[in-house]
């Protein structure tokens, strides 16, 4: 007998932090349809951006996403940049890939705590997000805050590391390396209730990820080897070297594989960022007013490619404002993931492309 | 007569059955959360806090859906707590209880045990739910696979029981546990040993834990068929639950290593015995994550059964 049925995940479900909806035809455990379903958490975030002035929007862009948080307002800033021609000093971009890096690191580990979660695995939840504290303690330490740390402004940065917070950053890489590389990681990859459960599981081609636009480690997972910081170096990503991760396989244990790889080596761009943190002022001061005209930019937030298209118009409030997250991308890639899956594996797939609805549903 | 009905009616409502296995297995579930939050490095809830759970769940209403069956959603909470009452007064401890021979055999006990997975299967459907319907269907792809290895084990038990003392199978719990204190206890015979084995693995799928929650498996089917469950109905469940951790951990315990003091100290040794087993179970379930129904069902196809089949055929040709 086979019979066909809906099940809702969705819009509220335990896998998921916020809201969205997938409808899933299942026939017994097999997956057959999906359909999904968004715009509960819609806040109209880019038409707010019209009403509001530029610094205004710095602080309002920062709540797009707790996640990506510092991702947001710095590309932002980087339009307004590029319009009005601000040279941002060079210790601000370092500190600004610092914010960013420490922001990396956490997100990366959470979504992989919570694929630890979602297979019922929660000793290894609990110890992922117990190493992840040892980040949230860095950015509340530094940037006062545990999760949207305020740490760009138009031109240049709010913070200044001294010669204690350095001792203190490094001091907190130190403990959270080992941890990651020597406990994390290779449980990760050996560990059997793992290994079973994600192996060959929601996998997506190469072919499949260009075709669909995938971004960050959903692509990278797939060997699509794209990488902002690389391919369109910003701020001072050009001058210090490292490799963009990625694995070949497209499936939900090579996209964690790849966040904790860039996880490991977010921990090695810090240090050197740390090392090379040149003197100087952390910002360009006194802004010019910001002339009529459009620009965009673009930066690697943690899930993949962060694009801001701003156009103003003279005034302090910008015409337009137009972001192209990677998760809106990455959400279609689901239907591809799914096809022939088991409704066991539906949220473990959710969960790899590690969405960001608050960051889609701006 | 009435003696006797009085006997097993209170054997069913206070001891073993009842009021002492309800508080047993409210306090395993309370050491099991406890010594699980310990091994993540975190502090884990009071360990009363499973009677707090219940008290406060049983003053709750329960909320029955419109889409549900409503006699068959009330009544099977009720089937699996009466169901598990009813085992643990088929359970003898060595030296403190022997069940009443009316209340039957090691097979009927064997059918009365499955009975809370079949509420749970019912209660899964009748919920009109489709995590439900998922669950149930999940409830009962492992139940199929588990319930031949755990048929094997008793069959072997009864065999070798029965070829010792030069009868045929016996199926008599009472005489098993009665066997095992003159002659020791049958986990030290090497040929029950893989036969124990597969009780040991036919545990966890039992009570639902890890690795095979997984018609219950949270994250997946948010609880499955508990989902549309609320108050005191879902205080049945817990506690049907709570019960049934002692019932089979208790059966292991006759079957396998039953010897103890008699009196208090013999009540004693076997809460003990059961926390020894539930221990195993809190390190397991903090040690892996959650199999995938396939996964479990070819699991309990090949070890248990494979481990069932040696002690069954030991046996057999010691026979």
């Amino acid at each position: 007998m086979t019979r066909t049925f809906d099940i809702p995940i969705g819009p509220l479900h335990v896998a998921l932090e916020e809201p969205m909806y997938f409808k899933v035809g299942v026939e017994g455990e097999t997956i057959t349809a999906l359909d999904l379903y968004a715009g509960h958490v819609h806040r109209g975030i880019e038409y707010l951006t019209a009403k509001r002035n530029i610094y205004q929007n710095m602080v309002l862009l920062e709540h797009v996403c707790s996640l990506c948080s510092n991702s947001h307002p710095e590309t932002f800033a980087m339009t307004l940049e590029a319009i009005a021609g601000i040279e941002v000093p060079p210790r601000a971009h370092y500190l600004r890939m610092i914010a960013d890096e420490i922001k990396r690191t956490a997100s990366h580990m959470f979504n992989v705590a919570i694929l630890a979660h979602i297979i019922g695995f929660d000793s290894l939840f609990m110890h992922v997000m117990q190493a992840r504290e040892i980040m949230q303690d860095v950015k509340e330490t530094i940037f006062g805050n545990r999760m949207d740390i305020a740490a760009n402004i138009i031109g240049g940065v709010r913070y200044d590391l001294d010669a204690t917070s350095i001792a203190f950053l490094l001091n907190q890489l130190d403990q959270l390396e080992p941890v990651l590389r020597d406990e994390i990681i290779p449980i990760y990859a050996t560990n059997r209730s793992v290994l079973s459960r994600t192996k060959g599981i929601g996998h997506i081609s190469r072919a499949d990820c260009v075709d669909y636009g995938l971004m960050g480690p959903t692509a990278r997972g797939s060997g699509l080897a794209y990488d902002v910081r690389q391919v369109a170096p910003y701020s001072a990503y050009g001058e210090i070297e490292f490799e963009a991760q990625s694995l070949p396989d497209g499936d939900v244990w090579s996209r964690a594989m790849v966040r904790l790889k860039e996880a490991l080596s977010s921990i090695a761009i810090l240090r050197e960022c740390v090392r090379r943190l040149p003197p100087g002022p952390i910002s360009a001061g006194p802004l010019p007013r910001i002339p009529a005209g459009e620009a965009i930019a673009k930066t690697e937030a943690p899930r993949g490619e962060l694009v801001y298209y701003v156009t103003t118009d003279g005034t302090d409030v910008p015409a337009r404002v137009r972001c192209r997250v990677p998760s809106y991308m990455n959400w279609e890639a689901l239907k591809v993931m799914m096809k022939g899956g088991h409704v066991s594996d539906i949220p473990l797939i959710v969960n790899s492309i590690d969405p960001c609805v608050s960051c889609t549903e701006r | 007569m009435i003696g006797e009905f009085f006997r097993i009616l209170f054997a069913v409502l206070v001891f073993p059955g009842g009021l002492f296995a309800i508080a047993l297995g409210l306090l395993l579930k309370g050491v099991e959360r406890r010594l699980v939050a310990r091994l993540q490095r975190r502090i884990g809830a009071p360990l009363l806090q499973p009677f707090y759970d219940l008290v406060k769940l049983m003053g709750k209403i329960t909320f029955v859906p419109d889409l549900a069956d409503t006699n068959v959603f009330l009544m099977t909470p009720l089937i699996g707590v009466a169901s598990m009452s009813l085992a643990m007064a088929m359970l003898p401890i060595a030296g403190v209880y022997a069940p009443s021979p009316m209340l039957g055999d090691l097979l009927v006990l064997f059918y009365v045990i499955s009975l809370p997975a079949l509420s749970l299967m019912l209660a899964g459907s009748a919920s009109g739910s489709p995590f439900g319907a998922i669950g149930f269907s999940r409830e009962m792809a492992l139940m199929l696979a588990y319930e031949g290895p755990i048929l094997l084990v008793i069959v072997s038990v009864a065999l070798h029981v029965g070829a010792a003392s030069g009868r045929g199978p016996m199926f008599s719990l009472a005489e098993i546990v009665q066997y095992q204190i003159r002659h020791g206890p049958l986990i030290l015979d090497w040929r029950m040993v893989p036969a124990a084995l597969a009780y040991a693995a036919f545990i966890p799928a039992n009570l639902g834990m890890p690795p095979f929650d997984i018609a219950e498996a949270e994250t997946e089917l948010l609880e499955g068929p508990l989902l549309e469950y609320t108050g005191a109905s879902l205080g049945l469940l817990k506690l049907a639950s709570a019960i049934k951790t002692v019932a089979i951990a208790g059966l292991g315990v006759a079957l396998f290593f039953p010897n103890g003091p008699g009196g208090v100290l013999g009540v004693v040794a076997f809460a003990a015995k059961c926390l020894v087993i539930v221990g195993c179970l809190s390190v397991l379930k903090a040690a892996v994550g959650r199999m995938r129904i396939d996964q479990a069902v070819v699991f309990y196809l090949r070890w248990p059964v494979l481990f069932g089949v040696l002690s069954l055929a030991m046996v057999a040709i010691h026979v």
